[in-house]
């Protein structure tokens, strides 16, 4: 249909519309309009892509000069694929309606099965990639540093943006990445020794550039054609890289120097915590290491790099990192920390020393893309609370909206089990995790769940360690037997292939109707990536609050910085990332209207308003009063009532101008009154 | 020789049966034998009549084969040879398995059809019994309809009988009781076994390699309930136990299921990130790492193991069949449906809005329910002929609420004595006012068995009937004279037929 978005055409390439989606596209628009930053939550599996992808399409359409590139950003390759799809579909029926075959370039990204061809990039209108490719310095600068100012940045399923900031800009070192740091050096030794002996005109031009400064660059800058770069600071680029590093021998010294002090710093037998300033004196005090070459030593590699004309740079990954982390140490007084830790608090007497040069400040990696680009929007299922993600990553939205899921029926059932039959309080908090009557009865529950619910059930638990412990008392106390005589049991494991097989024997046995319960674990592979719709997830229980391990160096570290520089409270933001995971987790099981599932949060701690209020608002919104403190038995009977008035035939007539609208319903009077009720703002 | 055109396969000599020596021959078409000295055949069968052949057990003094056919009958050859008896019959045995698939295709189908009818639908066997075996009508006009409606339907259709999968608790079953002396009993049954054996096809080896050769049948069980390898906690399985090379071939088995990868891009975790080269270098290294052998998460490896092995073996196909020499058994948990089966979740389906497009599916036709609510709180059995809904009851409930706040006690009106016992008499099981409760329902006052009998006789009838009423139209000359002729009888034998059954009844009851 073609729908009148405040004045602008958008075609869009369905029949009908749900009302948010109609909602989300005004706010887009309004977004747009403002040429500023937006945060937009909308419930899954409402069609969210397709809003966006119609409503940028035609803002492009209409403004050619305004918006020249929409850059769409995705977390997983099968999402990026769905983005592609989805596109692809929106102009099938734009030349469909138009007539006319349509120029739009759009252009997917995604690792070495469709390498990407650099040009194309800024040719093409629109470009689906993942988050590193404009996150993470190192790919970003190969990738989208010449991407135009006037681009619409998109961050889907962005719940998890912050950590994404934080992983890309921060170097875990160990004694692994040393020696093959050391192999590297010594090949790069070797390459300068042979290139001296024939081809020694090369290097003096590499010295000749190096001493006219990195103007490139720095004109670039100036001029606005470039992406900044995270590691490679403002300041670089006015000065001359230092003599000390400016022939090749002395840089590839300098590396040796310089790994020689890491590797003594690995030789510790206790923690050492510090900050980037008291890393920087250490090293000056003890090799006589000045601050100034370090800064320039990820530039000076590269440039090195490219004089070898050496084609696999895959080859020189450790000591391209440790390069990046030289840079960004000497950069950087604030937002970084230094652990060193000789063994993991697991296993104590296992030497394992490693070095975690930690980002703490999430903004730092995101914010060149504030900076450069017109709009970013930040979008996803699970952003609550919304105001939180402008804080940590430092930028000032001009819309900020939460959408509800309109239904015509109530398709999705929170329910917070609070205690077991025999009344002992459900909760996975520290206190009571080895608590024999909380995991029996933790098991009581998915026992009696396996045998009302219909075909597939996912659990989570709170941490893998968590799962393993309560996995092997479920079989000593024969609840895994009794509960197989409903369904089989699948667990995921820390293997990743291993995992894969189980859910694909999952997904069988839901689908010749056996049935099966997924065993799984939150924040890991399966609750961030896996859809299971339909009868892939009829049930999800979340076993526990999934706090975050508390007792890490690095967290402790970030926590602190965080109260420090943006007043968050340690508690808010752990209840926060706490409550987003398992938003992400229970959201897992609805995909859309015509989908139907239970949402089971075992722990009682879900009923308090500190926790139940940051839930997002399309799941908060359907928790009653009546919900909030039940037993299994309880649970057990809301259940099976839901369940079977969901199985009812749910057509389309039933949805239609509730949930569901056609072009003419749209446009009445008092559906534009409601709609306009859809979006929260905050 | 009888015919001398036919092809001779084999010829087995002293070979007994029914005690008399004699030489079996195998031919192209069929299987003979005939006595010593004599140059006819007593035992001719086609290939096509035989249904199965069974040999005795290895072990047994006697070595005989034993042809069934599908009549029922069978036939005993006993190979007497003494010095190469079991090769004779081996030979003979081999060479039956080649030939008798080729002539199964062309075996009677209908009387295959006919044979699986009865065995599937008891109640016709039933029927066949009262009717066929006790002579009341001809076998020919029993099937003379029903095969009308064998002859139309798809064969392919009633040939594919649902398979019965495989319990995923079947271990569970097996509980432990303790004997009062300090050991343990496990009560296993053929469903059980036969279960282990199409989940673990590795322990089925280890069975057919021991026993009964090396092991007594329950030797072998108490072996299997005491390894490791039936306590999932196990870590290392010692040498000397016969399970542990199945432990090793589950463990290979899994890796085989994993290396397999999935066809199904959405769930493969593997490649879900977007990851640059050195990154994935670095965690795959990182990763083998970090997985550490602990007795936890072997059991969560054995989970997964049994519940895809379980999954397997409840889509394998063909194995329960009799004939073992075509069986293979996989040990990879991968059941050849698999390959068949596709995830439907794609990619396009995966991003389509059912509900935002027209409807252009098949209509399907919704159920309609008249009472909502109570296909949702279940079925409730009927107390009386009348139904009360749940406002009526809400009702009465108000009702009597309402009697009972206003009630005051009226204490110089009350019951005498005796009309108060007798009321109490009355409102107790048995008096006049409960009658309802004493009322027993007949199904409750007839015995099982006779109920039983009087259902069979009511079948047969009705199936006379049947035959009876078909006859109209009488247009046929052969209509006339089956209305006429035999079809009378037959009412009649039925008829006396119930009243035996009547008076017999009477006489047991006097």
């Amino acid at each position: 249909m073609k729908l009148n978005i405040e004045g602008l055409l958008v075609y869009f390439p369905y029949d009908y519309i749900y009302p948010e989606q109609y909602s989300y596209m005004l706010e887009l628009k309004r977004t747009l309009d403002a040429k500023g930053h937006g945060v937009l939550e909308m419930p899954s599996g409402t069609g969210k892509t397709i809003s966006l992808l119609s409503l940028i399409v035609a803002y492009q359409r209409a403004f050619p000069l305004e918006v020249t590139k929409l850059i769409y950003c995705s977390r997983t390759v099968p999402e990026i694929e769905k983005v592609v799809e989805e596109l692809r579909k929106l102009m099938e029926f734009y030349s469909k309606e138009t007539g006319e075959t349509n120029n739009f370039l759009a252009l997917a990204l995604s690792s070495r099965k469709n390498l990407c061809i650099h040009p194309e990039i800024l040719h093409a209108n629109i470009v689906v990639y993942s988050y590193h490719y404009l996150l993470d310095p190192k790919i970003a600068d190969l990738v989208s540093k010449e991407l135009a100012k006037k681009s619409v940045v998109v961050f889907d399923e962005a719940h998890n943006i912050d950590n994404v900031c934080i992983d890309s800009m921060s170097v875990n070192i160990t004694r692994r990445t040393l020696d093959r740091c050391q192999n590297n050096v010594d090949t790069l030794q070797n390459t300068i020794q042979k290139i001296k002996e024939t081809d020694a005109a090369k290097l003096r031009e590499e010295y000749r550039r190096l001493v006219d400064g990195l103007k490139e660059a720095s004109v670039a800058r100036e001029t606005d054609i470039y992406l900044s770069n995270p590691v490679l600071p403002d300041e670089i680029l006015q000065e001359a890289v230092p003599g000390t590093i400016r022939t090749a021998e002395h840089f590839v010294g300098f590396l040796r120097r310089f790994l020689e002090y890491l590797k003594s710093r690995l030789r510790v037998q206790h923690v050492v915590q510090e900050s980037t300033p008291q890393f920087l004196k250490d090293i000056f005090d003890k090799v006589c290491i000045d601050r100034k070459p370090l800064r320039f030593c990820a530039e000076r590699l590269q440039s090195l790099l490219r004089t070898l004309e050496i084609a696999d740079i895959a080859d020189f990954s450790a000591v391209t990192l440790i390069s990046n982390f030289a840079t960004l140490v000497s950069t950087y007084s604030q937002g970084f920390t230094i652990i060193i830790e000789p063994f993991e608090d697991r296993t104590p007497t296992i030497a394992n020393p490693v070095l975690h040069f930690s980002c703490m400040d999430p903004s730092i990696a995101i914010k060149p893309v504030f900076q450069r680009f017109q709009s970013v929007v930040i979008t996803s299922g699970t952003l609550s609370p919304l105001d939180i993600y402008p804080r940590i990553l430092d930028f000032r939205p001009v819309t900020m909206a939460s959408f509800t899921m309109t239904l015509a029926r109530t398709c999705l059932c929170p329910l917070i089990v609070g205690r077991g039959n025999d009344q002992v309080a459900l909760s996975s908090k520290f206190e009571t995790r080895e608590d024999f009557a909380v995991i029996r009865n933790y098991g009581n529950l998915l026992l009696e769940m396996s045998a009302v619910v219909p075909d597939g059930i996912v659990a989570f638990f709170t941490s893998y360690v968590y799962m393993e412990n309560i996995v092997a008392s479920w079989y000593e106390q024969g609840i895994l037997e009794n509960i197989q005589r409903n369904k089989l049991i699948f667990i995921e494991t820390q293997d990743a292939a291993e995992t894969s097989m189980a859910l694909e024997k999952y997904q069988e046995a839901c689908e010749n109707g056996r049935g099966a319960i997924l065993l799984s674990v939150a924040r890991g592979k399966v609750s961030e990536g896996i859809d299971f719709v339909h009868h892939f997830g009829r049930a999800v229980i979340m076993f526990g609050v999934p706090y975050v391990y508390t007792q890490s160096r690095i967290l402790k570290a970030r926590l602190e910085y965080l109260r420090d520089q943006f007043q968050i409270r340690e508690n808010d933001f752990l209840t926060f990332d706490a409550m987003r995971h398992a938003a992400q987790c229970v959201g897992r099981a609805i995909r859309g209207k015509t989908d139907y599932g239970l949402m089971i949060f075992a722990d009682k701690r879900y009923a308090r308003a500190d926790k139940r209020g940051k839930l997002p608002r399309w799941i908060q919104e359907h928790i009653t009063d009546g919900s909030l403190n039940l037993t299994v038995d309880e649970t057990v009977q809301l259940s099976k009532h839901f369940l079977r008035q969901m199985a009812q035939p749910f057509r389309q007539e039933d949805q239609l101008g509730l949930s569901l609208l056609t072009l003419e319903q749209l446009q009445s009077e008092e559906m534009l009154k409601k709609i306009t009720q859809i979006a929260h703002q905050t | 020789m009888a015919s001398l055109s036919e092809e001779v396969l084999l010829v087995v000599k002293k070979v007994r049966q029914r005690k008399q020596d004699g030489t079996l021959y195998l031919m192209a078409e069929r299987i003979a034998w005939g006595p010593e000295g004599k140059d006819r055949f007593t035992v001719s069968h086609l290939y096509a009549d035989i249904r199965c052949q069974k040999i005795s057990p290895d072990g047994k003094s006697k070595i005989q084969l034993q042809l069934v056919l599908h009549t029922g009958e069978s036939t005993t050859f006993h190979f007497a040879n003494e010095s190469s008896a079991l090769k004779d019959r081996d030979a003979a045995k081999e060479l039956l398995q080649q030939l008798l698939p080729k002539f199964k295709k062309k075996a009677n189908k209908e009387l295959e059809e006919k044979n699986r009818m009865l065995q599937e639908d008891p109640v016709l066997f039933q029927l066949y019994k009262d009717l066929v075996v006790s002579q009341v009508i001809s076998a020919e006009e029993f099937w003379a309809n029903r095969l009308g409606g064998i002859n139309n339907t798809d064969p392919g259709l009633c040939d594919n009988k649902q398979e019965v999968g495989i319990s995923g608790a079947f271990l569970a079953d097996i509980r432990p009781q303790t004997d009062g002396c300090n050991g343990l009993r496990y009560n296993l049954t053929a469903d059980i076994i036969e279960s282990i054996f199409r989940t673990y096809p590795a322990v089925k080896q280890k069975y057919s390699e021991n026993v009964p050769h090396n092991l007594t049948e329950k030797e072998f069980w108490t072996r299997f309930f005491q390894s490791h390898y039936f306590h999932r906690d196990r870590i290392n399985t010692g040498t000397q136990d016969i399970f542990s090379e199945c432990a090793k071939q589950d463990d290979k088995g899994l890796k085989s299921m994993v290396s397999q990868g999935v066809k199904n891009p959405l769930v493969d975790l593997l490649s879900l990130e977007d990851k640059t080269l050195d990154e994935v270098r670095f965690n795959w290294t990182d990763s083998n790492r970090t997985v550490k052998d602990s007795s936890n998460s072997a059991i969560i490896k054995r989970f997964n193991h049994h519940s895809a092995m379980v999954l397997a073996a409840g889509s394998r196909k063909g194995d329960t069949q009799v004939d073992q020499a075509s069986e293979t058994s996989s040990t990879d948990g991968n059941s050849r449906d698999s390959d068949f089966f596709q995830p439907p979740v794609r990619l396009q389906e995966a991003i389509e809005y059912e509900d935002l497009q027209r409807e252009n599916g098949p209509k399907t036709v919704a159920l309609n329910l008249k009472k909502a609510d109570r296909y949702a709180h279940g079925p409730v059995p009927l107390q009386s002929q009348q139904y009360t809904t749940s406002q009526d009851i809400i009702n009465s409930v108000n009702y009597i609420q309402h009697e009972m706040a206003n009630y005051k006690p009226n204490l110089t009106q009350v019951l005498s004595s005796t009309s108060a016992s007798s009321a109490i008499a009355a409102l107790s099981p048995g008096g006049v006012l409960m009658q309802a409760g004493a009322q027993q329902a007949i199904n409750q006052m007839v015995p099982p068995e006779v109920q039983g009998e009087l259902k069979h006789l009511y079948a047969a009838a009705g199936e006379l009937l049947r035959h009876f009423w078909a006859c109209f139209p009488v247009n046929t000359p052969f209509l006339e004279e089956k209305l006429t002729g035999h079809l009378e009888e037959m009412l009649q034998t039925a008829y006396s037929k119930f009243h035996i059954w009547q008076t017999r009844r009477m006489m047991r009851k006097t």
